[in-house]
Protein backbone atom coordinates (compact mmCIF):
# COMPACT_ATOMS: atom_id res chain seq x y z
CA UNK A 1 0.00 0.00 0.00
CA UNK A 2 1.58 3.62 -0.80
CA UNK A 3 -0.31 5.39 1.71
CA UNK A 4 0.04 3.14 4.42
CA UNK A 5 1.86 4.77 7.35
CA UNK A 6 4.11 3.09 10.43
CA UNK A 7 4.61 5.26 12.86
CA UNK A 8 5.75 4.77 16.76
CA UNK A 9 4.42 1.08 16.58
CA UNK A 10 1.14 2.51 15.23
CA UNK A 11 -0.39 1.69 11.61
CA UNK A 12 -2.30 3.82 10.27
CA UNK A 13 -4.51 2.84 7.24
CA UNK A 14 -3.57 6.35 5.41
CA UNK A 15 -2.11 9.26 6.28
CA UNK A 16 -5.50 10.79 6.39
CA UNK A 17 -7.30 11.62 9.70
CA UNK A 18 -10.27 13.74 10.58
CA UNK A 19 -9.66 16.81 13.01
CA UNK A 20 -10.84 17.21 16.52
CA UNK A 21 -14.90 19.16 16.48
CA UNK A 22 -15.27 18.44 12.73
CA UNK A 23 -16.26 14.69 13.18
CA UNK A 24 -18.44 14.30 16.23
CA UNK A 25 -17.39 10.97 17.97
CA UNK A 26 -17.33 9.04 14.66
CA UNK A 27 -21.10 7.70 15.69
CA UNK A 28 -22.75 10.73 13.60
CA UNK A 29 -21.76 10.12 10.41
CA UNK A 30 -22.24 6.26 10.55
CA UNK A 31 -24.95 6.53 7.39
CA UNK A 32 -22.48 8.46 5.47
CA UNK A 33 -19.37 7.43 5.32
CA UNK A 34 -17.27 4.34 6.47
CA UNK A 35 -14.86 5.59 8.92
CA UNK A 36 -12.54 2.81 8.98
CA UNK A 37 -11.12 3.41 5.95
CA UNK A 38 -9.78 6.39 7.51
CA UNK A 39 -6.33 6.94 8.33
CA UNK A 40 -7.98 7.56 11.92
CA UNK A 41 -10.02 10.01 13.96
CA UNK A 42 -9.49 12.61 16.29
CA UNK A 43 -12.50 13.02 18.77
CA UNK A 44 -14.49 16.49 19.99
CA UNK A 45 -12.41 18.21 22.42
CA UNK A 46 -13.70 16.39 26.21
CA UNK A 47 -13.28 18.43 29.10
CA UNK A 48 -13.63 17.28 33.16
CA UNK A 49 -17.05 18.72 33.36
CA UNK A 50 -19.89 18.97 30.62
CA UNK A 51 -19.65 22.34 28.59
CA UNK A 52 -22.40 24.26 27.23
CA UNK A 53 -20.33 26.50 24.79
CA UNK A 54 -21.03 29.63 23.86
CA UNK A 55 -23.68 31.94 23.49
CA UNK A 56 -25.11 32.25 19.65
CA UNK A 57 -24.00 33.29 17.34
CA UNK A 58 -20.78 30.78 17.05
CA UNK A 59 -20.10 30.02 13.50
CA UNK A 60 -19.90 32.28 10.75
CA UNK A 61 -18.95 31.91 6.55
CA UNK A 62 -15.72 33.60 5.55
CA UNK A 63 -14.05 33.52 2.38
CA UNK A 64 -12.48 30.16 1.77
CA UNK A 65 -13.29 29.58 5.42
CA UNK A 66 -15.40 30.11 8.80
CA UNK A 67 -15.04 31.18 11.77
CA UNK A 68 -16.15 29.74 15.03
CA UNK A 69 -16.41 30.25 18.81
CA UNK A 70 -18.48 26.46 19.80
CA UNK A 71 -16.72 27.27 23.57
CA UNK A 72 -15.75 23.66 23.61
CA UNK A 73 -19.27 22.34 24.05
CA UNK A 74 -19.03 18.75 25.28
CA UNK A 75 -20.76 16.02 27.34
CA UNK A 76 -17.85 15.94 29.92
CA UNK A 77 -15.42 12.56 30.11
CA UNK A 78 -17.74 10.73 32.58
CA UNK A 79 -20.20 10.77 29.93
CA UNK A 80 -17.77 10.38 27.37
CA UNK A 81 -16.62 7.31 28.69
CA UNK A 82 -20.23 5.64 28.99
CA UNK A 83 -21.76 6.55 26.17
CA UNK A 84 -18.90 7.28 24.01
CA UNK A 85 -15.72 5.16 24.58
CA UNK A 86 -17.71 1.66 24.19
CA UNK A 87 -18.51 2.71 20.65
CA UNK A 88 -15.33 4.33 19.55
CA UNK A 89 -13.49 0.94 20.66
CA UNK A 90 -15.67 -0.81 18.35
CA UNK A 91 -13.76 1.28 15.27
CA UNK A 92 -11.38 -0.35 13.20
CA UNK A 93 -9.27 2.56 13.01
CA UNK A 94 -7.03 4.73 14.69
CA UNK A 95 -8.64 6.71 18.01
CA UNK A 96 -7.56 9.80 19.26
CA UNK A 97 -9.48 11.59 22.34
CA UNK A 98 -8.47 14.92 22.43
CA UNK A 99 -8.56 16.72 25.60
CA UNK A 100 -8.66 19.77 26.99
CA UNK A 101 -8.58 21.70 30.05
CA UNK A 102 -7.97 25.25 32.18
CA UNK A 103 -5.63 23.90 34.48
CA UNK A 104 -3.21 21.35 34.44
CA UNK A 105 -5.01 18.95 37.25
CA UNK A 106 -8.34 19.38 34.47
CA UNK A 107 -6.22 17.73 32.06
CA UNK A 108 -4.73 15.29 33.71
CA UNK A 109 -7.79 14.53 35.76
CA UNK A 110 -9.53 13.87 32.04
CA UNK A 111 -6.86 11.72 31.01
CA UNK A 112 -6.67 9.25 34.80
CA UNK A 113 -10.32 8.82 34.02
CA UNK A 114 -10.13 7.97 30.48
CA UNK A 115 -6.92 5.31 31.24
CA UNK A 116 -8.58 4.03 33.99
CA UNK A 117 -11.38 2.96 31.36
CA UNK A 118 -11.40 0.19 28.62
CA UNK A 119 -10.36 2.18 25.73
CA UNK A 120 -8.78 0.69 22.31
CA UNK A 121 -7.86 4.40 21.84
CA UNK A 122 -4.33 5.03 20.40
CA UNK A 123 -3.93 7.66 21.99
CA UNK A 124 -4.40 11.46 23.29
CA UNK A 125 -4.33 14.73 21.58
CA UNK A 126 -3.83 17.37 24.11
CA UNK A 127 -5.52 20.74 23.03
CA UNK A 128 -3.62 23.26 24.47
CA UNK A 129 -5.44 26.52 22.80
CA UNK A 130 -7.28 26.94 25.85
CA UNK A 131 -7.04 29.43 28.73
CA UNK A 132 -5.08 28.36 32.09
CA UNK A 133 -7.39 29.79 34.64
CA UNK A 134 -4.65 29.63 37.24
CA UNK A 135 -2.67 31.61 35.21
CA UNK A 136 -5.02 34.45 34.85
CA UNK A 137 -6.72 33.24 31.70
CA UNK A 138 -3.41 33.07 29.73
CA UNK A 139 -3.25 30.46 27.10
CA UNK A 140 -0.95 27.31 27.74
CA UNK A 141 -0.46 27.23 23.65
CA UNK A 142 1.39 30.62 23.68
CA UNK A 143 4.11 29.69 26.73
CA UNK A 144 6.89 27.43 26.69
CA UNK A 145 7.05 26.66 29.73
CA UNK A 146 3.52 26.09 30.60
CA UNK A 147 3.14 23.66 27.82
CA UNK A 148 6.71 21.69 28.97
CA UNK A 149 4.94 21.48 32.23
CA UNK A 150 1.44 20.24 31.26
CA UNK A 151 3.17 17.66 28.85
CA UNK A 152 5.32 16.26 31.10
CA UNK A 153 2.73 15.81 33.98
CA UNK A 154 0.33 14.43 31.50
CA UNK A 155 3.30 11.95 30.23
CA UNK A 156 3.39 10.31 33.54
CA UNK A 157 0.04 9.31 33.26
CA UNK A 158 -0.45 7.09 30.08
CA UNK A 159 1.82 4.93 27.93
CA UNK A 160 -0.25 5.97 24.87
CA UNK A 161 0.34 8.19 22.04
CA UNK A 162 0.43 11.70 23.89
CA UNK A 163 -0.13 14.39 21.03
CA UNK A 164 0.63 18.23 21.60
CA UNK A 165 -1.89 20.37 19.41
CA UNK A 166 0.03 23.66 19.05
CA UNK A 167 -2.05 27.16 18.16
CA UNK A 168 -0.64 28.98 15.42
CA UNK A 169 -1.42 32.00 17.68
CA UNK A 170 1.74 32.40 18.84
CA UNK A 171 5.20 34.84 18.22
CA UNK A 172 7.40 31.59 17.99
CA UNK A 173 5.62 28.13 17.34
CA UNK A 174 8.94 26.16 17.20
CA UNK A 175 9.51 27.20 20.98
CA UNK A 176 6.36 25.47 22.04
CA UNK A 177 6.83 22.77 19.62
CA UNK A 178 10.45 22.08 21.06
CA UNK A 179 8.65 22.80 24.99
CA UNK A 180 6.23 19.64 23.80
CA UNK A 181 9.18 17.65 22.80
CA UNK A 182 11.14 18.20 26.04
CA UNK A 183 8.03 17.10 28.20
CA UNK A 184 7.60 13.59 26.45
CA UNK A 185 4.88 14.18 24.05
CA UNK A 186 5.03 11.36 21.26
CA UNK A 187 3.83 13.70 18.45
CA UNK A 188 2.55 17.37 17.38
CA UNK A 189 -0.12 18.32 15.90
CA UNK A 190 -0.66 21.76 14.36
CA UNK A 191 -2.41 23.96 13.88
CA UNK A 192 -5.35 24.48 15.90
CA UNK A 193 -7.69 27.44 14.32
CA UNK A 194 -5.96 31.05 13.74
CA UNK A 195 -7.77 33.69 15.76
CA UNK A 196 -9.62 36.26 13.53
CA UNK A 197 -13.05 37.95 13.27
CA UNK A 198 -15.94 39.34 10.86
CA UNK A 199 -18.56 42.71 11.25
CA UNK A 200 -21.97 42.53 10.12
CA UNK A 201 -22.05 46.14 8.75
CA UNK A 202 -25.97 46.29 8.85
CA UNK A 203 -26.08 45.96 12.70
CA UNK A 204 -22.69 46.74 13.47
CA UNK A 205 -22.11 43.69 15.90
CA UNK A 206 -19.63 41.40 15.45
CA UNK A 207 -20.64 38.27 13.31
CA UNK A 208 -19.60 36.26 16.03
CA UNK A 209 -20.87 36.59 20.13
CA UNK A 210 -17.90 36.55 21.46
CA UNK A 211 -16.19 39.02 19.13
CA UNK A 212 -13.05 37.04 18.36
CA UNK A 213 -13.06 33.54 17.03
CA UNK A 214 -11.20 30.75 15.59
CA UNK A 215 -10.49 30.71 11.42
CA UNK A 216 -10.36 27.08 9.66
CA UNK A 217 -10.62 25.89 6.18
CA UNK A 218 -8.74 26.67 2.77
CA UNK A 219 -7.95 30.22 3.93
CA UNK A 220 -5.46 29.10 6.71
CA UNK A 221 -3.91 26.71 4.51
CA UNK A 222 -0.80 28.65 4.18
CA UNK A 223 -0.27 29.65 7.27
CA UNK A 224 -0.62 26.32 8.71
CA UNK A 225 2.10 24.87 6.12
CA UNK A 226 4.98 27.17 7.44
CA UNK A 227 4.00 26.25 11.03
CA UNK A 228 4.49 22.62 10.19
CA UNK A 229 7.88 23.54 8.34
CA UNK A 230 8.79 25.61 11.34
CA UNK A 231 8.44 22.91 13.56
CA UNK A 232 9.76 19.96 11.30
CA UNK A 233 13.05 22.27 11.50
CA UNK A 234 13.12 22.63 15.25
CA UNK A 235 12.11 19.27 16.67
CA UNK A 236 12.42 15.62 15.62
CA UNK A 237 9.14 13.94 17.26
CA UNK A 238 6.71 13.31 14.27
CA UNK A 239 4.30 16.13 13.39
CA UNK A 240 0.56 15.73 12.07
CA UNK A 241 -0.46 18.66 9.66
CA UNK A 242 -3.56 20.05 10.26
CA UNK A 243 -5.43 23.44 8.16
CA UNK A 244 -7.28 23.75 4.93
CA UNK A 245 -6.82 20.69 3.53
CA UNK A 246 -9.48 19.68 0.64
CA UNK A 247 -7.24 17.78 -1.65
CA UNK A 248 -4.53 14.94 -1.98
CA UNK A 249 -2.20 18.10 -3.42
CA UNK A 250 -2.64 19.55 -0.23
CA UNK A 251 -1.63 16.62 1.91
CA UNK A 252 1.45 15.97 -0.58
CA UNK A 253 2.34 20.12 0.53
CA UNK A 254 2.03 19.17 4.05
CA UNK A 255 3.99 15.72 3.88
CA UNK A 256 6.64 17.56 2.27
CA UNK A 257 7.07 20.62 4.71
CA UNK A 258 7.59 18.08 7.14
CA UNK A 259 4.05 16.09 8.39
CA UNK A 260 3.89 12.66 8.80
CA UNK A 261 0.34 12.75 9.12
CA UNK A 262 -2.50 15.03 8.16
CA UNK A 263 -6.14 15.85 9.33
CA UNK A 264 -8.73 17.20 7.28
CA UNK A 265 -11.12 19.43 9.50
CA UNK A 266 -13.73 22.08 8.15
CA UNK A 267 -14.07 20.61 4.55
CA UNK A 268 -15.76 17.55 6.00
CA UNK A 269 -18.58 19.74 6.55
CA UNK A 270 -18.92 20.42 3.26
CA UNK A 271 -18.35 16.86 2.66
CA UNK A 272 -18.74 14.47 5.11
CA UNK A 273 -16.24 12.02 2.87
CA UNK A 274 -13.98 14.12 2.03
CA UNK A 275 -11.56 12.12 3.87
CA UNK A 276 -11.62 9.49 1.85
CA UNK A 277 -12.11 11.18 -2.02
CA UNK A 278 -8.33 12.61 -0.67
CA UNK A 279 -7.42 9.04 0.30
CA UNK A 280 -7.96 7.77 -3.16
CA UNK A 281 -6.62 10.73 -4.73
CA UNK A 282 -3.10 9.75 -2.96
CA UNK A 283 -2.65 6.54 -4.60
CA UNK A 284 -1.88 8.14 -8.24
CA UNK A 285 -0.17 11.22 -7.27
CA UNK A 286 2.33 9.08 -5.41
CA UNK A 287 2.82 7.19 -8.80
CA UNK A 288 2.79 10.34 -10.11
CA UNK A 289 6.04 11.85 -7.97
CA UNK A 290 7.44 7.83 -7.99
CA UNK A 291 7.67 6.70 -4.34
CA UNK A 292 6.84 3.43 -2.93
CA UNK A 293 5.25 5.01 -0.06
CA UNK A 294 4.14 8.17 0.74
CA UNK A 295 5.70 8.86 3.53
CA UNK A 296 9.23 8.32 1.36
CA UNK A 297 7.74 12.29 0.64
CA UNK A 298 8.28 13.48 4.25
CA UNK A 299 10.31 16.82 4.40
CA UNK A 300 11.51 16.56 0.77
CA UNK A 301 10.84 20.15 0.32
CA UNK A 302 13.80 21.34 -1.77
CA UNK A 303 14.95 25.00 -1.32
CA UNK A 304 16.16 27.09 -4.21
CA UNK B 1 -29.46 10.23 7.24
CA UNK B 2 -27.75 9.43 3.76
CA UNK B 3 -26.16 11.63 1.24
CA UNK B 4 -27.49 11.35 -2.22
CA UNK B 5 -27.27 12.51 -5.21
CA UNK B 6 -30.83 13.60 -6.54
CA UNK B 7 -31.81 14.51 -10.03
CA UNK B 8 -33.86 17.73 -10.74
CA UNK B 9 -37.34 17.34 -11.96
CA UNK B 10 -38.24 20.80 -11.99
CA UNK B 11 -37.25 23.82 -11.18
CA UNK B 12 -38.97 27.13 -11.15
CA UNK B 13 -40.52 30.42 -10.12
CA UNK B 14 -43.60 29.59 -8.34
CA UNK B 15 -44.41 33.51 -7.57
CA UNK B 16 -42.18 36.71 -7.03
CA UNK B 17 -38.67 35.11 -5.95
CA UNK B 18 -40.46 32.26 -4.61
CA UNK B 19 -38.75 28.93 -6.27
CA UNK B 20 -40.14 25.39 -6.30
CA UNK B 21 -37.76 22.34 -7.37
CA UNK B 22 -38.30 19.01 -7.01
CA UNK B 23 -35.85 16.23 -6.65
CA UNK B 24 -35.77 12.59 -7.37
CA UNK B 25 -34.22 11.12 -3.89
CA UNK B 26 -35.90 7.98 -3.75
CA UNK B 27 -33.63 7.32 0.22
CA UNK B 28 -34.20 10.49 1.45
CA UNK B 29 -38.27 10.19 0.25
CA UNK B 30 -38.34 7.17 1.64
CA UNK B 31 -37.57 8.58 5.09
CA UNK B 32 -38.75 11.72 5.56
CA UNK B 33 -40.78 13.19 7.67
CA UNK B 34 -42.57 16.81 7.91
CA UNK B 35 -40.47 19.30 9.82
CA UNK B 36 -37.14 17.97 8.48
CA UNK B 37 -34.51 19.16 5.90
CA UNK B 38 -32.19 18.41 3.48
CA UNK B 39 -28.65 20.40 3.43
CA UNK B 40 -27.38 20.87 -0.42
CA UNK B 41 -24.26 21.39 -2.23
CA UNK B 42 -25.75 24.24 -4.33
CA UNK B 43 -22.79 23.46 -6.94
CA UNK B 44 -20.38 20.52 -7.55
CA UNK B 45 -18.05 22.87 -6.77
CA UNK B 46 -18.92 24.96 -4.63
CA UNK B 47 -16.37 27.53 -3.40
CA UNK B 48 -17.88 27.80 -0.03
CA UNK B 49 -17.32 25.65 3.72
CA UNK B 50 -21.37 25.59 4.50
CA UNK B 51 -23.84 23.30 2.55
CA UNK B 52 -27.58 25.18 2.40
CA UNK B 53 -30.28 23.46 4.64
CA UNK B 54 -33.78 23.27 2.80
CA UNK B 55 -36.88 22.19 4.39
CA UNK B 56 -37.95 19.89 2.84
CA UNK B 57 -41.81 21.38 1.19
CA UNK B 58 -43.43 17.77 0.16
CA UNK B 59 -42.52 14.04 -0.58
CA UNK B 60 -44.63 11.93 -2.80
CA UNK B 61 -43.24 9.09 -4.93
CA UNK B 62 -39.63 9.36 -4.55
CA UNK B 63 -40.14 13.11 -5.01
CA UNK B 64 -39.51 15.83 -2.34
CA UNK B 65 -39.33 19.18 -2.79
CA UNK B 66 -37.89 22.78 -1.52
CA UNK B 67 -39.56 25.71 -1.92
CA UNK B 68 -37.11 28.84 -1.56
CA UNK B 69 -36.03 32.72 -2.06
CA UNK B 70 -32.70 33.51 -3.60
CA UNK B 71 -31.30 35.91 -1.08
CA UNK B 72 -27.23 35.09 -1.96
CA UNK B 73 -24.89 33.23 -4.17
CA UNK B 74 -26.09 29.29 -2.94
CA UNK B 75 -29.84 29.68 -3.03
CA UNK B 76 -28.54 32.23 -6.66
CA UNK B 77 -27.03 28.69 -7.96
CA UNK B 78 -30.08 26.26 -6.86
CA UNK B 79 -31.87 28.52 -8.79
CA UNK B 80 -29.99 27.72 -11.56
CA UNK B 81 -30.69 23.86 -11.62
CA UNK B 82 -31.99 22.60 -14.65
CA UNK B 83 -34.21 19.34 -15.46
CA UNK B 84 -31.95 16.35 -14.96
CA UNK B 85 -29.15 18.06 -13.04
CA UNK B 86 -27.68 16.14 -10.60
CA UNK B 87 -27.32 17.61 -7.06
CA UNK B 88 -25.41 16.08 -3.41
CA UNK B 89 -27.74 16.64 -1.16
CA UNK B 90 -27.48 15.18 2.20
CA UNK B 91 -30.90 14.02 4.70
CA UNK B 92 -33.28 13.69 6.38
CA UNK B 93 -31.74 16.08 8.76
CA UNK B 94 -33.70 16.94 11.79
CA UNK B 95 -36.37 16.42 14.29
CA UNK B 96 -40.20 16.60 13.24
CA UNK B 97 -43.46 18.43 14.41
CA UNK B 98 -45.01 16.50 17.28
CA UNK B 99 -47.95 13.74 17.54
CA UNK B 100 -51.46 15.32 17.28
CA UNK B 101 -54.04 12.93 18.96
CA UNK B 102 -57.30 15.60 18.92
CA UNK B 103 -55.62 18.58 18.58
CA UNK B 104 -56.59 21.41 16.19
CA UNK B 105 -54.01 21.95 14.22
CA UNK B 106 -53.80 26.28 13.04
CA UNK B 107 -50.28 26.08 10.96
CA UNK B 108 -48.94 29.64 9.88
CA UNK B 109 -45.68 29.93 7.17
CA UNK B 110 -44.13 33.55 6.93
CA UNK B 111 -42.56 33.84 3.23
CA UNK B 112 -40.55 30.82 3.03
CA UNK B 113 -41.18 29.39 6.18
CA UNK B 114 -44.41 28.20 4.51
CA UNK B 115 -41.86 25.03 3.01
CA UNK B 116 -41.87 23.10 6.30
CA UNK B 117 -45.79 23.51 7.07
CA UNK B 118 -46.83 23.08 3.35
CA UNK B 119 -45.10 19.40 3.91
CA UNK B 120 -47.28 19.07 7.16
CA UNK B 121 -50.59 19.74 5.39
CA UNK B 122 -50.23 17.33 2.96
CA UNK B 123 -49.74 15.30 5.92
CA UNK B 124 -53.42 16.47 7.52
CA UNK B 125 -55.01 16.53 4.16
CA UNK B 126 -54.43 13.26 3.23
CA UNK B 127 -55.43 11.75 6.65
CA UNK B 128 -58.51 14.38 6.67
CA UNK B 129 -57.71 15.94 9.67
CA UNK B 130 -59.35 19.50 9.80
CA UNK B 131 -57.12 22.30 10.07
CA UNK B 132 -56.46 25.81 9.10
CA UNK B 133 -53.06 27.25 7.46
CA UNK B 134 -52.21 30.88 7.05
CA UNK B 135 -49.35 31.96 5.12
CA UNK B 136 -48.01 35.53 5.38
CA UNK B 137 -46.25 37.53 2.82
CA UNK B 138 -45.39 41.09 2.18
CA UNK B 139 -47.14 41.58 -1.18
CA UNK B 140 -50.04 39.82 -3.31
CA UNK B 141 -47.36 38.81 -6.08
CA UNK B 142 -45.36 36.93 -2.86
CA UNK B 143 -48.27 34.75 -2.68
CA UNK B 144 -48.53 30.98 -4.78
CA UNK B 145 -52.25 29.90 -3.11
CA UNK B 146 -55.42 31.30 -2.71
CA UNK B 147 -57.31 33.11 -0.09
CA UNK B 148 -60.04 30.75 0.93
CA UNK B 149 -61.40 31.65 4.26
CA UNK B 150 -64.00 29.04 3.89
CA UNK B 151 -61.83 26.24 3.76
CA UNK B 152 -59.87 27.56 6.16
CA UNK B 153 -57.31 29.13 4.37
CA UNK B 154 -56.08 32.29 4.91
CA UNK B 155 -53.19 34.65 3.34
CA UNK B 156 -51.95 38.08 4.63
CA UNK B 157 -50.13 40.56 2.87
CA UNK B 158 -48.56 43.78 4.75
CA UNK B 159 -50.13 46.00 2.01
CA UNK B 160 -53.53 44.44 1.62
CA UNK B 161 -53.09 43.11 -1.98
CA UNK B 162 -54.28 39.69 -1.05
CA UNK B 163 -56.05 38.41 2.03
CA UNK B 164 -56.06 40.18 5.19
CA UNK B 165 -54.14 43.33 5.59
CA UNK B 166 -51.40 42.94 7.90
CA UNK B 167 -49.49 40.01 9.49
CA UNK B 168 -50.31 36.57 10.51
CA UNK B 169 -51.30 37.65 13.83
CA UNK B 170 -54.42 39.28 12.32
CA UNK B 171 -55.20 35.97 10.88
CA UNK B 172 -54.64 34.44 14.23
CA UNK B 173 -56.92 37.08 15.79
CA UNK B 174 -59.39 36.30 13.34
CA UNK B 175 -59.57 32.70 13.81
CA UNK B 176 -59.63 33.20 17.70
CA UNK B 177 -62.49 35.99 17.48
CA UNK B 178 -64.63 33.82 15.86
CA UNK B 179 -67.20 32.05 17.80
CA UNK B 180 -66.03 28.17 17.90
CA UNK B 181 -66.22 24.79 19.73
CA UNK B 182 -62.32 24.34 19.41
CA UNK B 183 -60.57 24.35 22.48
CA UNK B 184 -57.79 22.43 21.68
CA UNK B 185 -55.93 24.23 19.17
CA UNK B 186 -52.01 24.10 18.29
CA UNK B 187 -50.23 26.44 16.49
CA UNK B 188 -46.98 24.75 14.35
CA UNK B 189 -45.38 27.92 12.52
CA UNK B 190 -41.98 28.66 10.43
CA UNK B 191 -41.29 31.76 9.34
CA UNK B 192 -38.93 34.93 10.23
CA UNK B 193 -38.00 35.56 13.67
CA UNK B 194 -39.82 38.39 14.22
CA UNK B 195 -42.90 36.97 13.41
CA UNK B 196 -42.42 33.48 15.04
CA UNK B 197 -41.41 35.54 18.28
CA UNK B 198 -44.78 37.68 17.92
CA UNK B 199 -46.87 34.11 17.54
CA UNK B 200 -44.66 32.38 20.54
CA UNK B 201 -46.51 35.85 22.55
CA UNK B 202 -49.81 35.56 21.22
CA UNK B 203 -49.92 31.30 21.79
CA UNK B 204 -48.41 32.29 25.73
CA UNK B 205 -51.52 35.23 26.14
CA UNK B 206 -54.18 32.46 24.57
CA UNK B 207 -52.81 29.56 26.36
CA UNK B 208 -52.10 27.62 23.19
CA UNK B 209 -49.47 25.03 22.77
CA UNK B 210 -47.11 26.13 20.17
CA UNK B 211 -44.64 24.96 17.82
CA UNK B 212 -42.10 26.41 15.53
CA UNK B 213 -39.62 25.50 13.36
CA UNK B 214 -36.05 27.69 13.54
CA UNK B 215 -33.24 28.53 11.26
CA UNK B 216 -30.03 28.93 12.37
CA UNK B 217 -26.48 28.92 10.74
CA UNK B 218 -25.68 25.52 10.28
CA UNK B 219 -22.08 24.16 9.17
CA UNK B 220 -22.59 19.94 9.55
CA UNK B 221 -26.17 19.62 9.61
CA UNK B 222 -25.93 16.83 12.22
CA UNK B 223 -24.95 17.43 15.34
CA UNK B 224 -20.96 17.35 14.83
CA UNK B 225 -19.96 21.47 14.58
CA UNK B 226 -22.16 22.81 17.66
CA UNK B 227 -22.82 25.70 16.01
CA UNK B 228 -26.51 26.20 15.49
CA UNK B 229 -26.80 26.82 18.87
CA UNK B 230 -30.53 27.66 20.26
CA UNK B 231 -31.23 29.16 23.97
CA UNK B 232 -33.33 27.06 26.04
CA UNK B 233 -35.78 28.47 28.71
CA UNK B 234 -35.36 26.64 31.46
CA UNK B 235 -31.24 26.78 32.14
CA UNK B 236 -31.44 28.09 35.64
CA UNK B 237 -29.78 25.44 37.10
CA UNK B 238 -26.85 24.69 33.78
CA UNK B 239 -23.73 24.94 36.20
CA UNK B 240 -21.66 22.17 34.65
CA UNK B 241 -24.25 20.61 31.52
CA UNK B 242 -24.29 19.89 28.12
CA UNK B 243 -27.67 20.67 25.87
CA UNK B 244 -29.62 21.95 28.98
CA UNK B 245 -28.78 25.26 28.29
CA UNK B 246 -28.19 25.35 24.73
CA UNK B 247 -30.33 22.98 22.72
CA UNK B 248 -28.74 22.49 18.58
CA UNK B 249 -31.15 23.26 16.20
CA UNK B 250 -29.84 20.50 13.77
CA UNK B 251 -30.56 17.60 15.84
CA UNK B 252 -32.93 18.80 18.54
CA UNK B 253 -34.61 20.80 15.98
CA UNK B 254 -35.43 22.40 13.92
CA UNK B 255 -38.78 21.96 15.42
CA UNK B 256 -38.81 23.38 19.30
CA UNK B 257 -41.94 23.79 21.67
CA UNK B 258 -41.96 27.52 21.69
CA UNK B 259 -42.28 27.24 25.71
CA UNK B 260 -38.73 26.06 25.93
CA UNK B 261 -36.93 28.50 24.25
CA UNK B 262 -35.89 31.99 25.06
CA UNK B 263 -36.42 33.39 21.45
CA UNK B 264 -37.19 32.26 18.07
C1 LIG C 1 -33.22 24.12 8.96
C2 LIG C 1 -33.27 25.21 7.92
C3 LIG C 1 -34.26 25.17 6.96
C4 LIG C 1 -34.33 26.16 5.99
N1 LIG C 1 -35.32 26.08 5.06
C5 LIG C 1 -35.39 27.01 4.09
C6 LIG C 1 -36.39 26.91 3.07
O1 LIG C 1 -37.21 25.99 3.07
N2 LIG C 1 -36.42 27.86 2.11
C7 LIG C 1 -35.50 28.90 2.10
O2 LIG C 1 -35.56 29.73 1.19
N3 LIG C 1 -34.56 29.02 3.04
C8 LIG C 1 -34.47 28.09 4.03
N4 LIG C 1 -33.48 28.21 4.99
C9 LIG C 1 -32.53 29.33 4.92
C10 LIG C 1 -31.50 29.04 3.85
O3 LIG C 1 -30.65 28.01 4.28
C11 LIG C 1 -30.69 30.30 3.52
O4 LIG C 1 -31.52 31.22 2.92
C12 LIG C 1 -29.56 29.97 2.57
O5 LIG C 1 -28.59 29.22 3.23
C13 LIG C 1 -28.95 31.22 2.00
O6 LIG C 1 -27.84 30.87 1.20
P1 LIG C 1 -27.23 31.88 0.13
O7 LIG C 1 -25.87 31.40 -0.20
O8 LIG C 1 -28.17 32.06 -1.00
O9 LIG C 1 -27.17 33.24 0.91
P2 LIG C 1 -25.98 33.89 1.72
O10 LIG C 1 -25.37 34.91 0.85
O11 LIG C 1 -25.10 32.90 2.33
O12 LIG C 1 -26.79 34.57 2.90
C14 LIG C 1 -27.99 35.25 2.71
C15 LIG C 1 -28.78 35.17 4.00
O13 LIG C 1 -29.05 33.80 4.38
C16 LIG C 1 -28.56 33.51 5.68
N5 LIG C 1 -27.89 32.18 5.72
C17 LIG C 1 -26.75 31.83 5.08
N6 LIG C 1 -26.40 30.58 5.33
C18 LIG C 1 -27.32 30.07 6.16
C19 LIG C 1 -27.48 28.82 6.78
N7 LIG C 1 -26.61 27.82 6.60
N8 LIG C 1 -28.57 28.65 7.56
C20 LIG C 1 -29.43 29.64 7.75
N9 LIG C 1 -29.32 30.85 7.19
C21 LIG C 1 -28.29 31.09 6.41
C22 LIG C 1 -27.55 34.58 5.95
O14 LIG C 1 -27.46 34.87 7.34
C23 LIG C 1 -28.05 35.77 5.18
O15 LIG C 1 -28.98 36.48 5.92
C24 LIG C 1 -33.39 27.23 5.98
C25 LIG C 1 -32.40 27.27 6.95
C26 LIG C 1 -32.33 26.28 7.93
C27 LIG C 1 -31.28 26.33 8.96
C1 LIG D 1 -16.46 23.96 14.36
C2 LIG D 1 -15.08 23.60 14.78
C3 LIG D 1 -14.88 23.02 16.03
C4 LIG D 1 -13.59 22.69 16.46
N1 LIG D 1 -13.42 22.10 17.68
C5 LIG D 1 -12.17 21.76 18.10
C6 LIG D 1 -11.99 21.13 19.36
O1 LIG D 1 -12.93 20.83 20.11
N2 LIG D 1 -10.71 20.83 19.74
C7 LIG D 1 -9.63 21.10 18.96
O2 LIG D 1 -8.50 20.78 19.36
N3 LIG D 1 -9.79 21.69 17.76
C8 LIG D 1 -11.02 22.02 17.31
N4 LIG D 1 -11.18 22.62 16.07
C9 LIG D 1 -10.00 22.91 15.25
C10 LIG D 1 -9.77 21.84 14.18
O3 LIG D 1 -9.55 20.56 14.77
C11 LIG D 1 -8.58 22.20 13.28
O4 LIG D 1 -7.41 22.26 14.06
C12 LIG D 1 -8.75 23.53 12.56
O5 LIG D 1 -10.09 23.71 12.19
C13 LIG D 1 -7.86 23.68 11.34
O6 LIG D 1 -8.11 22.68 10.38
P1 LIG D 1 -9.13 22.87 9.12
O7 LIG D 1 -8.73 24.12 8.44
O8 LIG D 1 -8.95 21.64 8.28
O9 LIG D 1 -10.48 22.95 9.72
C14 LIG D 1 -12.47 22.95 15.62
C15 LIG D 1 -12.68 23.53 14.36
C16 LIG D 1 -13.96 23.85 13.93
C17 LIG D 1 -14.14 24.47 12.58
S1 LIG E 1 -25.22 22.40 12.36
FE1 LIG E 1 -23.51 21.40 13.17
S2 LIG E 1 -24.22 20.84 15.12
FE2 LIG E 1 -25.96 21.69 14.23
Amino acid sequence: MLTKIELLNHTFKSPILVASGTFGYGDEVAGLIDVNQLGGIITKSVTLEPREGNAPPRIAETSAGMLNSIGLANLGVEKYCHTKLPQLNKLETKVIINIAGFGIDDYVKTLQILENHDGNHAGYEINISCPNVKSGGMQFGVDAVMTESLTSEMRKHTNKLLILKLSPNVTKIEDIAMAAEAGGADMISAINTVVGMGINIHNRKPVLNTVFGGLSGPAIKPIALANVHKIYKAVSVPIIGIGGISTAEDVIEFIMAGADLVQVGTSNFKDPSIGLKITKGLEPLCKTLEVTNIHDLKGTLEYY
Amino acid sequence: MVNEVASVISNYEIASNYWQAILKAPEISRMAKPGQFINILPIKNWPKMMRRPMSIASNEHENISIIYKVVGEGTQYISDWKEGSKVDIIGPLGNTWPEFNDEYPILIGGGVGIAPILYLQDKFSSEGIKHHLIMGAKTGSEHFLEHSPDDGLLLTTDDGTIGIKGTVIRALEAIFHTPSDIRNYRICACGPSPMLNAIKQFASDYSIECFVALETMMACGFGICQGCSIEREQNSDAGSSYRKKYSLACIDGPVFQTNEIKNC
